[in-house]
């Protein structure tokens, strides 16, 4: 199928259909970089490049949805690798230190729920966030995150197990 | 008391929009905004590839030029000056090659001086 708004480069992918996900993928984008908008911008418009030139080629065979989440985070994962390599340079070679500088732009919101969330290791958060927030079967979510279906169920038990202890410690006390 | 997985579902989703926030960017900023990034990528690559290929067109006409090198002679001074000598070019060869079997016996059995010493 070829939409009238399809891109050269990536016959399966149409800008229509990536406006209807956009705020979705966005929000993905958005924890993918702790909040920061300016990043979260900078990794959507980098992501619709990689779909523009064809270096991210979709076959159709995962849904877009899935697709485009699984870029936005090998893109995110590649820069901070990027990054995370700079500091370190740059540690080695200034004596000070420059912790300012990698401090997490956390939000600050004084909700126990979210607190409970942010204290769950990553990819129980992550599994958490793509089935609760962004609407994906726990396949889709496994296939984002690059881990197997199996282990994906066992990270998003985990989570909902740690989440619903700390839920009903909250609701006792 | 059990939560639900549709009560926690619902929580963990207003506590995740809350911490997002309302600032969002919209799509066709964004889109625009790759647009121009793509294009630029593509000019970028456009460049390169124009002076790989103005950098090979340079370097083909070079060698061009060397292959077309003139043959130059041995100037006799030059050699008897000299211990040491290079054939400057290939094109000097002799063109009729040494037969080892049909030419050395001939200078093995020779019996004709030269110089004072046999051959």
């Amino acid at each position: 199928m070829r939409d009238s708004d399809a891109l050269e480069n990536n016959p399966h992918v149409s800008r229509s259909a990536l406006e209807a996900i956009h705020g979705q993928v966005y929000g993905w984008a958005l924890s993918r970089c702790d909040f920061d908008h300016a990043t979260a911008e900078d990794l959507m418009q980098q992501a619709y490049v990689e779909l523009l030139s064809g270096s991210a080629r979709f076959d159709n065979k995962a849904t877009l949805k899935t697709f485009v989440f699984g870029v936005v985070q090998n893109l995110a994962r590649s820069r901070f690798r990027r990054v995370s390599t700079r500091l370190r340079l740059v540690r080695q070679y200034r004596q000070e230190s420059i912790t300012d500088a990698v401090e997490a732009i956390e939000p600050v919101i004084d909700d126990g729920l979210w607190r409970a969330v942010r204290a769950l290791p990553a990819r129980q958060r992550d599994i958490i966030e793509l089935v609760f927030c962004r609407d994906l079967t726990i396949e889709q979510a496994a296939s984002v995150m690059g881990v197997s279906t199996g282990t994906g169920r066992v990270h998003y038990d985990r989570a909902k197990k740690a989440l619903r202890s700390r839920l009903q410690d909250w609701a006792e006390q | 008391m059990t939560i639900s997985d549709e009560t926690l579902r619902e929580q963990v989703s207003r506590a995740w929009r809350r911490a997002a926030g309302e600032d969002h960017s919209s799509f066709d900023s964004v889109w625009q905004s790759a647009q121009q990034r793509h294009a630029a990528l593509r000019r970028r690559y456009r460049r390169f590839a124009s002076v790989a290929a103005v950098a090979a067109v340079i370097v083909i006409g070079l060698n061009l030029q060397t292959a077309e090198e003139e043959a130059t002679y041995i100037e006799i001074a030059d050699l008897l000056d000299s211990t040491y000598w290079s054939a400057p070019s290939d094109v000097l060869l002799p063109d009729r090659e040494f037969d080892i079997y049909r030419d050395m016996p001939v200078l093995f059995e020779s019996t004709e001086p030269a110089g004072g010493a046999l051959l």
